[in-house]
Order: structure tokens, then C-alpha cells, then sequence
């Protein structure tokens, strides 16, 4: 009862802030009217053409609402609108009660009270210019170090309250540096900063932080949540992507403090600027970062719908603060946006070259190449070196001396072995055999198409095709065989190559498969090989299989199998192109006779695995085959095969296979080592090539893409046809500008644009405060909250156009003004008055960003390494998150293979990014996904963030080396040493009975660790830095724990 | 009231207000701190949900939603269709098609031939449900559950459709089913989170489909709604164990420690986030020894691993999974959701789908015994279905004993059981081909409409606002499917 008591006079003491004031106080329209209407009203009396009732918008004054009685200036009792929201008949009353929404007394009572005083409208206050006024006049004069304090005084002021005092200038060196920079201060900067006693030691301070490149570090944090940037593409396989050039160029921008219209247009349009540079170009990717899908069935046009919604979305929110997204589908319901309009703004973004589905490789169209100096520098000598060797091997010389050879070789041609030889299947079109015995094999199920092959044509198998080789003898225990083959796979799972056995209980006989894929490698095929001759499995049989992966090129590849008849694993042979491959052996029992009741198959198979892929010629021997042999059913037989196909006649690929073979084998010997030398840097340049980075940017299509407007927001129902626009409500275009993104982007920053700015401040307030002026930092429409303090806002966006768009004089200001400056203790009639702080009576006090939490333990153990900006490192992660979710086979991004060394300690914003399984230690502490553009992150408080601090790897090795750093950086006695780490992590010395908590955990838990060594040992091989080894076990683990207390602290992870 | 019971009720206050960090677990618990007899008192009363709710008398307190990633096939396990038979290997017509879209996977085949369903259907039960003979055990609950065979969707893909069923967008940004529950209801239980996660370890010969952490995220609602992953393998809770070398009785000195420190900060800052810190370690801790005792399945005998077969002793499996969801059901956990891959049959229909179906049909139908046993089944809703369904035509090569099937939207099954939910019942009518709903469609928003009815919130009045509007989880659609409500 008491706490239902307690939470009415909370309600009405919260909305007393902004809402209900005395009937004899003039209403705000803008702050107190238009909410009310706009979240109550508008979905039907508003912007939204289609679903308007009654004829009456209430959203704009000439709505119909002054000239129907709805509303009588001066007479609410008059007026049809509070009549029908004051109706005791439920049915009459407005909203009506299908709605969502009601009214409260309160507001009731303002509505009344607004009609009665003379029912005066304004234009929403966010579409207006922002109008500068002189800062106020305030009492309390000595309080005022900037204009922002003469704001924030003269509202607290007509509250009847005053500014805290300043707080102390421990918290205040690590608030600003954690503001600044994302890190505590050290000590040594502590020190300094506490012993400077001039006017302006804070106002120095702050320089320097700004001048670190932590700033920029710090400032791009934020926008990696508005840009929805990620190491991923988000949708479904969710593979990798590369966009960790743009985020640096973020990073060095705020870093060279690139006035904040030139970030906008570099953002925007960089690509379009004349003359654009790399730099620029790379900053086009802001709208690239978006989600992209490569769903296998999903239709293009769909998803190339989605990224331009996505753009449209993340810049209207981002330097707009506006929901255009919400006119998609249908008008705005609350703000001046129709439908058209918003199809008019989509068209700027509709014209990029990219396609409705990509990225399964990596980046997805269009993107540029970014070599690295060196990598430039290499590629360069590699393209010099390869057009050398080329112009020493000139075409029409090699020509004539490769035909001369042709002719020569074709006229000696040796012949394959044909000793032993049991069956030879060509499969050039048909399943005869070719050795002489001539017994044709037959398809038992499906069909069997024929495509080209090693020599001649191949028999393509697509895992439905079922062939059965029923003369091929079975392939006995005593009896030695070999087989050759060639072969293409078309698939990334387990597949039965070959199979002769009598049934699937007892595998008698032999099998060939395909297994255990490498799964993380980018669409390559790479399995092992496994060979298989049972009596009876497991008890009776031999297996082995290739000890290494074997990487499977796209075309053909020749395989060549021995065995010697010993019965022994050791006594099968593979040869994998020409070459013998390390065989494992899994299994060495047989024992008996593996003569298999059955026919050889290939295929899809009963029982098996069905086989997907190209086969050609196919050859069976009963005895073991020479090295040489080997080599020349591998070499020389394709050879034959060209050979015998008129040079002009013979497909690409068979001409470059020849020459590659004569330039190889048979040319004179310089022209051999020159062709060898070629051949090795070609591969140079395509293996650089494949590392090079590339980042996706925006890029106009030359012929533009037609945009319409979708009818219910679906991309197969197109409406009229519309040209790139911008919303009435808000200023034109220039005049003759063309119609593209850069003129939309100096638009965006055009000083006469009411929102840019006003967002922009709005967001760094929030950051410093937690809450921002305008508290829904993402929208500025209607239905967002209105500024709490409206001349501050307008004058922080005047300002920051004045100074040109200067983001760091803009960070200054703000945390120089004494309103930041003050102490965050809090009394309870205060936080009663105003718990979320939008008056600024006392400092800003939140638990950290989810970066800075990690981030800040990093550093204050001394773990942090620093090095700004690279792709994106993998820390500690629990096992198998990735794996349980993923799609797997053969795609990026699906096995999660975590770093070592450096790259543990990298700040949190190198954190690879996978959107589909976020770090957990990021998300835990509220980091949004990245899948949409957030302007705003929620500050929970839960368990699972306490499990995090005192458990996770990353954590307790953090407390490891701040308690190594207490034991040989704090002194001798236990008392310094606390006072030293204490320090590290909050700043400030302890207090006498914190500081006894402590010591006593510290002794207690030394007595603990002494008595059981083996626990330290255990707890200090947490985490792979090196342990200062000359310190005492389970005294380092007794300070451990310690320092664990004091990471975990509230006031550790808090911005004081 | 004491000023730190005044500061906590403020805090409650304040958090229902601004819809921020919130804890009402972490209220009970600070309180216990403070009284050990307060939170012997609290019981298992919901708290931390929103005031005003539920909006009207429950019928189920919580939900286990088992969700078939991929699509199972309802020509081959409900939907009964004997006039395929004759028309086997004919080309789907033109009408029945009506010119709706396909995927990208099919829409290039020449050939749309129809595939009846290789398995044999019966009768069962009293209400005398048709089901494949894949679906032995489900067969044996026929009487218990309601079968809807006209749920439809709008997405044609797995991803958007996925996306759509649990969180009532094809594209991402919305809170899921389990988050919105759990914001409006809050928690029924102290030392558990009241959203729980189970992924099941591929069985079957593909893991198709991938998953998403959106599924059961929080999408614009405060990140205390996002499903918490209770995994196989490692912690059961992600950094649930304490490190080697710290045992309990250090953890709890250290506990105790860090209570203590910031309780002296709470009285020099007087910021209420503190406390709130405080009881979250508490938390934290019974979460220690709660949830491994909730994973340690060695004390049930094993009649209970023979109704969930032979996998259920095999932690990850489904078959374990369901037996956890009824632990967990026991314990008040709200919302379990739970995620089988495997049910993409695109080619080799009859072979894999045999497969899967061993894996999941006896579980499901042993869960729903289970909680049917122990009175259970009257408060806990189940919900068991993929987020699409299969085409009629083969996808592939048509052959007289082989076949695959691509994604259908526009009709498919589930079926529903327990809390509010008629038992015994088939709803809906398809064509002869399965393609096109005839009867009572059943649209994705009136399953998650519904869901929430049972659970005693109206759809259209659990909402948030985000971006300046009211978002709800079933957008601006959803109706009851009142056929099947008690």
C-alpha cells in the first residue's frame, strides 16, 4: 500500500516537471499541447491521408479544427474537443475505446486550460529554424563558467533550485576522460592533475584528452551504433564482411576533428564530390553498413527494397531525427511525411549498383580495392615482373614451336598401361568399356549427362543418378588392385565415391568416400579422403584416410589408389594429382575375405551416401600401378585427348591446358624456367589479391533506376513513378541543384536546415548526461519528447554552425560548463523531483557503455593494448556460440576461432562483430545488435552482468594483473597495495572501513590460498598473459580476489 | 519505510515509468537481503511485469514454444491429401498456383510436378486427427492438442520467415515472442531468468536452417527481455561457474565484500542504481545454484527418460531439451523456447524427414504427457511448428520413391496444447493439393494474438514506444483464433 502510495505521488511528481502547471501559468503548445494530440489524435485526426476521420486533422492548425467548433479559442466548454474527451459515455468519449491510448485527468485538464487561455498554435517546434537567444540572466552569477550554465541556472532557477556544487577533482578527472576518451585516467595523470593548482588545470586537461587519439576512438563508438556497423551481413548464413576501413576513417575524422558538415557529406555522398578521393569514397560506406542477405531462394528485388528502406531510415534517424521509415507503408501517422515523400527521399538512395543479393563471399557490390602502401607497392612489381615473363614468352613463337612439337608427340604417343588392366570406362558419352573386355556399366536410376572432362567428355552425377559397374570383379583381401580416376566434387558434405559391398551391416568390401569438409575456409571444398575394405565392420577391416585436408580445385582432379594384396592398412597407396599423400590409419583388423555379394556403384546408392560430382575415366587394375604410370595416366592420357582434338576446335580450357603442358614439360629449357617463373607469380598476385581489404561504398548507377511508390511498403506493387525529393515540411532543395545524394547531403548541413545541427548536439548531450535535452534522441517529430530545455538546444545548434560545424570545441563546451562539472550525489527530494535529471541539478552519473566497462578493467589492469583501428580481432569467447547457430559448410563467420596475444586486449570496438551471435559481453551490458540504426542505448542492471564481472575470462585475468600491479607497483604493505589498486579503479583513495573490508577479504583469502596452493595455481592460469613469475602463488591469487571485489564495484563500471 | 526501502520503491516507480533497467527479481531480492522473511513472503508471485497486466484472468501462466527451424512438411505429417495419389507426377495447375510467387530455388524449374506423400495416414484418437505414420507418438496425444492446418504466413524465406513468426516482422528490429511475455508479465520465479533459450544439437543429416540471436532478442525493449541461451555444453548460462580456484566459500566472502562496498557508496551517492546493483549480485548467486540444479537431470527415474527416449539421457538433444522445458515449467520459468533445426527438405524428403521426425516426435508427445500428468498442462501453453510449410510440387526430380519439397507460406501446420487451448480438435481447410487455404485461415498474427490471449494479455494493449509509436508484436493485424480457445 505504502509503495502504491509512494508510486502515485512519484507519477504526479514526475509529470509535474513538464506537464501540469497552474492554470494561471501560460501553456506551452509545443511542449505541453502537441504530445498530447500527436500520441492521442494523429493516427486518425493526422498526417495520414488515407486513414483521416471525419475530415479533421488536428495535426496543423487549418486542419479543419479552429473552423468546425472542435476547437473555440477561449471556450474549452465550447469546444467540441474537450467535449468529447471529458464525455463520461464510454462509447462517446474520445479516443474511443478501440484506441490504444487514453487521456489522464491531467491532460484533460490541460487541454481545457490551453482552449481557455486563447487555444494559441505553433508550427512543431523541431521544423522551425532554431532560433539563438541571449543567454539568460541568472541570480547566481558566480556559478556561470559558459552560456550553457546561464540555461541550465536560469531553469533551475524558476524551479527554486540551484546547481550542485562541483564535484571533487578525482571525479571529475576520470568522469571527463572516461567522456573523452573511453578510459580512466593513470595514476601519474591523477597525480599531476591533482597537484596542478592553476584556474585552468581542468580546462588543460581536457585539451589533451581531445587531442589523444583515444577521442576519436571514443567518439566513433557512438556512431558505429547510428551507422549499424558490423562484421557481418546479418541476414540468415551471415558471413563475413569488411568494412573496417570506413570505421577508421570515422575514427581519424573525429581525430582531425573534421567539422561536422563535412563528416555529413563525405558520409552521404562522398563518392559524388568531384574529384573524390579514396578517403571519400570509403566514407560513402556509412550506407553500406546496412544488413545484406544471400538467402539461397530469396527473391532480389525484395531485399534490394529492404537496403534502401534501411538507408533511408538510418540517415533520416541519424542526421535528421526523424522516423521517416514509418511513412513506408502508409503518411506519417504523426508527422507531415506522406507516403510519397518518403518514396521521393528513397529515390536518392534507390540508385546504387549493387544487387539484391550478394555478399556470400565477402563484400558485396560495389566495393573498392584498399592495398596497403606496401601491398600497392608489391602488386605493382608483381603486374611489372608477370608482363616481363609474358613479353619473353611471346605467343607467336610459342605457337609455332608448340606445333611443332604437337605433331612430333602425337605421332610417338605412348600408351597407358594396359597390364592387369580389369575395366576402363572412359565415360566420353557413353558407359562402354574401353579395355577390351567391353562390358558396358548401366544407369540404374536418374539420368547421366555428360560435361567436359579431363580427356574428352565426363559423366556428371547430381546425386540422383545412380550407375552400376556389374562386371567389375570384387576387390578381394589377397587379391592387390589399383584404381585411377578422375574426379570434380560439387558438394561440401560426406559423399560415398565409390562403393562395391554387400550390405550396410557389414560393409564387406571396399569404399571410397569423401569426409569431414573443412567448414571455415570461404567456399572451399576440402575433405579427407577415406578408403575403407572390410570383412566385417569394425572387426574385420582396414581404413585409413588422408592425414591432411586435401584442398579440391574447381576443375578435375586425378586420384590413383594401390593396393598390394598384404591385407594390411599399410599396404593401400594414394596418389593424389600425380603425387603420394601421408595416409592415417584409422582401423588394421581384417581378417578375412572382403569379396562383396554385390556390383560397384557410383552414385546415388543403396545404402551410401549419394556422390555429387564429375567423373572421368575410370580405370581398374588387378596389380599395384608404378610412380611413372601413375604419372602418365595423369599427365599424358589428358594429353592424348587434346592432342587428338583439332587445335581449333579445342575448347579454352584445353589450349591452356596443352600449353601449360608444353611450356612445362616439353619447351626448350629457358623457355621452361621462364614459363615456371610466371606460373609462381601469377599465383603471388592472385594470393595478394585475395588479402588485399576492400570496403563497400556507395556508387551511382550510370543509367538511374526507376523508384516508385510501393503500395503497403511491398516491393512487388509498384505505384507512380516519383523523382528524389525531400519532405515539404522542411526547406527546398537548391533550385537547378541536381537531384542526387550530394545535393541531398549539403542539404542535410545546410544552416536553414532546422534539425541537422539540433540532432547532432542533442546526441552529445546525451552522451555526457545520459539523457538528452530532447530525451528521444531519435526522433524529433511530433511524437518524441520535447526539449526539456528548448533555448539551450537552439542555442547549442547555433553555436555549433557558428564555429563551423566544430565537433570538439562543441565536446569543450559542453564539458567545461559547470553544469557538467558538478557533483552527482543525489538526496532523495531531488531524486524525487527529477530522477532522470533532465533540470541538471547534479552531475551525470550511469554505469559505463559496455565498451568502456571492458575497456577500462583492461586498462586499469594494465592489459590494454592500444593500436587504433584494423580488422576486427576475436577475444575470449565461450565455446560453440557461433557453432550452434550457424549455417556452417564452407562459409565465413561460422566457427568462432578466437586470437591470442595482442589481440585479447584490443579495445572493445575491435571486437569482430557477428551480428546473428554479438559478443555477449558487449550485449549483456546493453550494446545493440547492429542489425538497425540506434541513437540510443538502455541502461539495464541485471545478473547476467554481475556473472560477466566476476567470471568471464577477460575479467578475472584483468583482476590477475591489477592485483600483480598492487603487489609490484603498490608498495609493500597490504594496506598501500589496496590503497594503490582501489585507486587504479575508482580514483580515489578508500575510505578507512572500505579499505578494511578489504584487507580482511585479503587476509582471509590468503590464508585460504596457502592452505590450498593447488587452487591458486588453478585460478591464476586464467587468461593467457604471462604471470610476473616472481611472485608468491597464493599471494597473488589472495589479491586476485581482491582486485576482483574491486572490479565488481558499482562505482568501477560507473561514471561518477 | 526505511530510506533504502524508499529509494527502492522509488526505483520501481521510476523504472515503470521510463521503461528502463529494471528489476523487479532484483527488488524481491534486494529485499531479502534486507529481510530473509520478505522474500519467503514474495513466494512465487509474478513481479517485475508492467502494472495493469495481465489485462484479464490467465489461462496459462507460461509458454513452451517448440519451434521447428526449417519447415516441416504438412503434406507429409498432417495435412492429409489421398487425392494426390492420382495425381502424382501431374503438373500443379495454373489455378491452384494463381500465379503466387516462389522462390528463387524453384521459380527457374520447368516443371512443377505434384508429389503425394510416400507415408501412410490414419485416424486417431477420438476426435479421429489423420497424421503420417511418422508421427506415431504424436498420434498417441491427438486428443490433448488442437491442429491447425491453415496457419499462413507473409515471407517466402527462412530467414524473414523465422524472423516474422517469432517477432512479428520479416525484418529485424522487433522484440520476440518470449521478450514481449516477460516485459508485460515479468517473472514467476526468483532464481531464474524468466525467458530461457534451448537450442537442440543437430540430429538429423543437415543443420539447415541457421538461427539468429534476434529470435529471442529484445529488439528495441530494454535488454534484460532478451531470451538468456541455456547451452549443452560449458555453462549451462554463459560465465555461470566461477573460475577455477575461487570455491564457494571465497565466492561468498567476496560477495559479501562487494555488498558491503557498495552499500557504503549507495549512502554517499544515494543513487538507487546502486541497491539495484546489489540485489543483482544476489541474484546472481541463487542463479549459481539454481540452474545447475535445473540442468541435472540424475534424479529422474527413468520411467521419465523412457517416455522422452533413449536421446533424452544426451544433453543438447531435443529429446533433453523437452525434458528440461518441463523442469523448467516447474520451476516458473515464463517463456521456453525451444529450436530444432533440420526440417529443410528440399531434395531427399523421405529420407531425412523420417530422420527428424524420430528425433522430435516422441519428445514433444512425452513433454505433453508429462506436464499432463503432473497438472501442469492446465497453466502451460505448448506450441509446436515451423515458420513455413511445403509445397505440393517437387522441387527436383520427381521420382516414384524420392522427392523434395521447397517453402510454401500460404498454408501450413501447428499445433497448440495445454493452457486455454481446446484439446482434440483439427482447424482448417486446404485444397486438395495443399496449396490454398479453403477454411478459417489462421494468419502468423493471430497465433502470437492468441498467445498472448491465453496468457491474459490483449494483443492490441501490450505495447512500447519506440521511434513515436505504440509498437505491438502483432503490428497492426492479429485476430483470436477463437475456434481454438477453451
Amino acid at each position: 500500500m505504502l509503495q502504491i502510495r509512494r508510486l502515485i505521488s512519484f507519477l504526479a511528481a514526475a509529470a509535474g516537471l513538464f506537464a501540469a502547471e497552474s492554470p494561471t501559468r501560460t501553456i506551452n503548445f509545443d511542449r505541453q499541447i502537441r504530445p498530447i494530440l500527436s500520441d492521442n489524435c494523429f493516427s486518425c485526426h493526422g498526417p495520414d491521408e488515407k486513414n483521416r476521420m471525419a475530415n479533421l486533422r488536428l495535426d496543423i492548425a487549418d486542419g479543419g479544427a479552429y473552423t468546425k467548433t472542435i476547437i473555440v479559442p477561449g471556450d474549452a466548454k465550447q469546444s467540441r474537443l474537450f467535449e468529447r474527451v471529458s464525455e463520461t459515455n464510454k462509447a462517446k468519449r474520445m479516443p474511443p475505446p478501440y484506441a490504444t491510448t487514453s487521456l489522464t485527468p491531467q491532460q484533460i485538464e490541460l487541454l481545457k486550460n490551453w482552449i481557455d487561455q486563447g487555444a494559441k498554435w505553433e508550427t512543431h517546434w523541431a521544423f522551425a529554424a532554431p532560433k539563438r537567444v541571449t543567454p539568460p540572466d541568472v541570480t547566481d552569477k558566480s556559478r556561470v563558467r559558459n552560456p550553457i550554465d546561464n540555461f541550465v541556472l536560469a531553469r533551475l532557477e524558476k524551479e527554486n533550485l540551484k546547481l550542485s556544487p562541483e564535484a571533487n577533482k578525482e571525479t571529475l578527472l576520470r568522469r571527463v576522460s572516461y567522456d573523452l576518451t573511453g578510459l580512466p585516467p593513470t595514476l601519474a595523470e591523477l597525480n599531476s592533475f591533482l597537484a596542478d593548482k592553476s584556474p585552468d588545470a581542468y580546462e588543460k586537461r581536457v585539451d589533451t584528452l581531445l587531442n589523444s587519439p583515444r577521442y576519436g576512438e571514443r567518439m566513433a563508438m557512438q556512431w558505429l551504433d547510428l551507422a549499424r556497423y558490423a562484421d557481418t551481413h546479418g541476414y540468415h548464413i551471415d558471413s563475413s564482411r569488411e568494412m573496417w576501413h570506413w570505421r577508421d576513417w570515422v575514427i581519424s575524422a573525429f581525430n582531425r576533428n573534421m567539422p561536422f558538415n563535412e563528416f555529413t557529406i563525405d558520409q552521404i555522398a562522398g563518392d559524388l564530390l568531384p574529384n573524390a578521393t579514396v578517403e571519400q569514397r570509403v566514407a560513402s560506406g556509412f550506407n553500406r553498413n546496412h544488413m545484406i542477405n544471400f538467402e539461397g531462394g530469396a527473391i532480389p528485388e525484395e531485399y534490394q527494397t529492404e537496403y534502401v528502406v534501411d538507408r533511408v531510415e538510418a540517415t533520416s534517424n541519424t542526421f535528421m531525427g526523424l522516423t521517416m521509415g514509418c511513412a513506408r507503408c502508409h503518411d506519417h501517422k504523426y508527422d507531415p511525411i506522406s507516403q510519397k515523400e518518403f518514396y521521393q527521399f528513397f529515390a536518392f538512395f534507390n540508385n546504387i549498383s549493387e544487387k539484391g543479393l550478394d555478399g556470400r563471399t565477402g563484400n558485396a557490390q560495389p566495393y573498392i580495392e584498399l592495398p596497403s602502401t606496401e601491398q600497392k607497392q608489391r602488386q605493382d612489381e608483381l603486374k611489372a615482373a608477370i608482363a616481363a615473363h609474358e613479353k619473353a614468352l611471346p605467343e607467336e613463337l610459342i605457337s609455332k614451336q608448340q606445333a611443332a612439337w604437337e605433331a612430333k608427340e602425337l605421332a610417338n604417343f605412348p600408351d597407358a598401361p594396359r597390364e592387369g588392366l580389369l575395366a576402363h570406362y572412359e565415360l566420353d558419352g557413353s558407359l562402354g568399356d574401353a579395355s577390351g573386355h567391353y562390358h558396358y556399366a548401366r544407369v540404374l536410376k536418374g539420368d547421366l549427362t555428360y560435361g567436359p572432362g579431363a580427356a574428352g567428355k565426363a559423366a556428371d552425377f547430381d546425386g540422383e543418378t545412380a550407375v552400376t559397374f556389374g562386371h567389375v570383379p570384387s576387390f578381394e583381401q589377397k587379391q592387390p588392385f589399383a584404381l585411377s580416376w578422375w574426379m570434380k566434387v560439387n558438394s561440401k558434405v560426406r559423399m560415398t565415391v565409390l562403393q562395391q559391398i554387400s550390405d550396410a551391416v557389414s560393409h564387406q568390401g571396399l569404399e571410397i568416400y569423401l569426409d569431414d569438409f573443412e567448414l571455415s575456409g570461404i567456399q572451399q571444398r576440402v575433405p579427407r579422403v577415406y578408403i575403407r575394405l572390410a570383412q566385417k565392420w569394425p572387426q574385420s577391416a582396414i581404413e585409413v584416410r588422408t592425414a591432411d585436408r586435401i584442398p579440391w580445385p574447381d576443375n578435375m582432379n586425378h586420384l590413383a589408389l594401390n593396393y598390394d594384396g598384404s591385407g594390411k592398412a599399410a599396404g593401400l597407396h594414394l596418389y593424389v594429382a600425380g603425387k603420394p599423400v601421408k595416409l592415417e590409419i584409422l582401423k588394421d583388423s581384417l581378417t578375412g575375405s572382403t569379396h562383396a555379394d554385390a556390383p560397384l556403384e557410383i552414385g546415388s546408392l543403396q545404402p551410401g551416401t549419394p556422390f555429387k560430382g564429375r567423373l572421368d575415366d575410370l580405370r581398374i587394375y588387378h596389380r599395384p600401378l608404378t610412380p611413372g604410370e601413375i604419372s602418365h595416366l595423369q599427365n599424358q592420357e589428358p594429353l592424348r585427348a587434346i592432342l587428338a582434338t583439332q587445335p581449333d576446335k579445342r575448347p579454352k580450357d584445353q589450349k591452356e591446358w596443352i600449353r601449360n603442358y608444353y611450356l612445362t614439360n616439353a619447351a626448350p629449357a629457358a623457355d621452361r624456367a621462364t614459363w615456371a617463373e610466371l606460373k609462381t607469380l601469377r599465383e603471388t598476385a592472385k594470393k595478394l589479391e585475395a588479402v588485399i581489404p576492400t570496403s563497400m561504398v556507395m556508387s551511382e548507377l550510370e543509367k538511374p533506376r526507376e523508384t516508385f511508390i510501393l503500395a503497403r511498403g511491398d516491393y512487388r506493387n509498384h505505384g507512380d513513378k516519383v523523382q528524389p525529393g525531400v519532405p515539404a515540411v522542411l526547406p527546398p532543395l537548391p533550385k537547378g541543384a541536381p537531384l542526387n545524394r550530394l545535393t541531398l547531403a549539403k542539404w542535410l548541413v545546410d544552416p536553414t536546415n532546422p534539425l541537422t545541427a539540433r540532432v547532432a548536439v542533442n546526441r552529445y548531450w546525451q552522451m555526457y548526461f545520459g539523457t538528452g535535452l530532447v530525451k528521444t534522441t531519435e526522433n524529433f517529430g511530433s511524437q518524441g519528447d520535447p526539449p526539456s530545455n528548448p533555448e539551450l538546444l537552439d542555442w547549442l545548434a547555433t553555436e555549433f554552425i557558428r564555429t563551423g560545424w566544430d565537433v570538439k570545441a562543441m565536446q569543450r563546451l559542453i564539458v567545461t560548463s559547470a553544469a557538467y562539472r558538478q557533483s552527482s550525489r543525489v538526496t532523495p527530494e531531488l531524486l524525487e523531483r527529477d530522477p532522470e535529471n533532465r533540470l541538471i541539478a547534479r552531475g551525470p552519473r550511469f554505469r559505463l557503455p559496455a565498451e568502456m566497462v571492458r575497456d577500462g578493467e583492461l586498462y586499469m589492469g594494465g592489459l590494454l593494448k592500444e593500436q587504433v583501428g584494423g580488422p576486427g580481432v576475436s577475444p575470449y569467447q565461450p565455446k560453440g556460440l557461433w557453432e550452434e547457430i550457424a549455417f556452417g559448410d564452407g562459409f565465413t563467420a561460422q566457427a568462432y576461432k578466437q586470437d591470442h596475444g595482442d589481440a585479447l586486449y584490443r579495445r572493445s570496438m575491435y571486437t569482430f562483430w557477428k551480428r546473428t551471435s554479438p559478443p555477449p559481453e558487449m550485449t549483456t551490458f546493453d550494446a545493440p545488435d547492429r542489425e538497425k540504426c540506434a541513437a540510443r542505448r538502455t541502461i539495464t542492471n541485471t545478473p547476467l552482468q554481475a556473472l560477466v564481472l566476476l567470471n568471464d575470462p577477460a575479467f578475472v585475468e584483468a583482476a590477475r594483473a591489477l592485483a600483480s600491479r598492487m603487489m609490484t607497483e603498490g608498495g609493500t604493505t597490504p594496506d598501500d597495495r589496496i590503497h594503490y589498486g582501489f585507486r587504479l579503479a575508482t580514483d580515489r583513495n578508500p575510505a578507512k572501513p572500505e579499505a578494511d573490508v578489504l584487507r580482511e577479504a585479503f587476509q582471509e583469502e590468503l590464508q585460504q590460498y596457502k592452505r590450498h596452493e593447488d587452487q591458486a595455481q588453478a585460478l591464476l592460469k586464467v587468461g593467457e598473459s604471462p604471470i610476473t613469475a616472481k611472485l608468491d602463488k597464493p599471494e597473488l591469487a589472495a589479491w586476485t580476489t581482491v582486485a576482483s571485489m574491486i572490479l565488481n564495484l558499482d562505482e568501477t563500471i560507473t561514471k561518477e | 519505510m526505511d530510506p533504502l526501502q524508499q529509494l527502492t520503491a522509488a526505483q520501481i516507480t521510476r523504472r515503470h515509468l521510463f521503461g528502463k533497467a529494471a528489476s523487479g527479481i532484483g527488488v524481491a531480492a534486494l529485499a531479502s537481503l534486507i529481510n530473509p522473511k520478505l522474500f519467503a513472503a514474495v513466494g512465487t508471485e509474478s513481479t517485475g511485469g508492467l502494472p495493469g497486466l495481465p489485462h484479464f484472468a490467465p489461462k496459462a501462466k507460461r509458454v513452451i514454444y517448440l519451434h521447428q527451424s526449417g519447415a516441416p512438411s504438412q503434406i507429409d505429417l498432417f495435412d492429409y491429401k489421398p487425392a494426390l495419389n492420382k495425381l502424382h507426377g501431374t503438373e500443379l495447375p495454373a489455378s491452384i498456383r494463381n500465379g503466387q510467387r516462389i522462390t528463387g530455388m524453384t521459380s527457374g524449374q520447368a516443371s512443377f510436378p505434384v508429389a503425394k506423400s510416400i507415408f501412410k495416414f490414419s485416424q486417431h484418437g477420438q476426435s479421429g486427427a489423420w497424421l503420417s505414420e511418422l508421427l506415431p507418438h504424436t498420434a498417441g496425444i491427438v486428443d490433448d492438442i488442437a491442429i491447425i492446418k491453415t496457419t499462413n504466413t507473409d515471407a517466402i524465406n527462412h530467414d524473414p520467415a523465422i524472423t516474422f513468426i517469432q517477432t512479428g516482422s520479416q525484418q529485424p528490429g522487433r522484440p520476440s515472442l518470449g521478450s514481449w511475455v516477460t516485459y508485460g508479465l515479468g517473472s514467476e520465479n526468483q532464481n531464474l531468468p524468466s525467458f530461457v533459450v534451448l537450442i537442440a544439437q543437430s540430429s538429423a543429416v543437415n543443420t539447415d536452417q541457421p538461427l539468429f540471436s534476434r529470435l529471442w532478442g529484445n529488439g528495441f525493449l530494454p535488454s534484460k527481455y532478451q531470451g538468456v541461451n541455456f547451452r549443452a555444453a560449458g555453462d549451462p548460462v554463459l560465465y555461470l561457474s566461477d573460475p577455477p580456484g575461487i570455491d564457494k566459500a571465497t565466492r561468498r566472502r567476496m560477495l559479501d565484500g562487494i555488498a558491503k562496498l557498495n552499500q557504503m557508496n549507495a549512502e554517499a551517492y544515494g543513487d538507487p542504481e546502486i541497491d539495484a546493483r546489489i540485489s543483482q549480485y544476489e541474484m546472481a548467486y541463487r542463479m549459481q545454484t539454481s540452474v545447475p540444479d535445473l540442468m541435472d537431470l540424475s534424479k529422474e527415474p527413468d520411467t521419465v527418460f523412457d517416455l522422452y527416449g533413449p536421446d533424452s539421457r544426451k544433453p543438447g538433444t531435443y529429446a533433453a531439451n523437452c525434458l528440461l522445458a518441463r523442469r523448467m515449467a516447474e520451476r516458473g520459468v515464463r517463456f521456453v523456447q525451444i529450436y530444432k533445426r533440420g526440417w529443410d527438405q528440399h531434395g531427399d524428403l523421405p529420407r531425412d524427414l523420417a530422420l527428424q521426425c524420430k528425433s522430435v516426435d516422441q519428445p514433444s508427445a512425452a513433454l505433453v504427457k508429462d506436464l499432463k500428468q503432473r497438472g501442469l498442462l492446465d497453466d502451460t501453453l505448448v506450441v509446436w511448428g515451423g515458420e513455413f510449410g511445403r509445397t505440393v510440387y517437387c522441387q527436383g526430380k520427381l521420382m516414384e520413391t524420392n522427392y523434395g519439397r521447397d517453402h510454401h507460406p500460404r498454408c501450413f501446420s501447428i499445433w497448440m496444447a495445454g493452457g486455454g487451448i481446446k484439446p482434440g480438435i483439427s482447424l482448417g481447410e486446404t485444397d486438395d493439393f495443399s496449396y490454398n487455404v479453403v477454411a478459417d485461415p489462421v494468419h502468423v498474427h493471430d497465433i502470437q494474438a492468441t498467445v498472448l490471449n491465453r496468457l491474459g494479455i490483449d494483443h492490441k494493449r501490450l505495447t512500447f514506444k519506440f521511434q513515436g509509436r505504440h509498437f505491438r508484436l502483432t503490428d497492426v493485424a492479429g485476430e483470436l483464433v477463437k475456434q481454438i480457445m477453451v
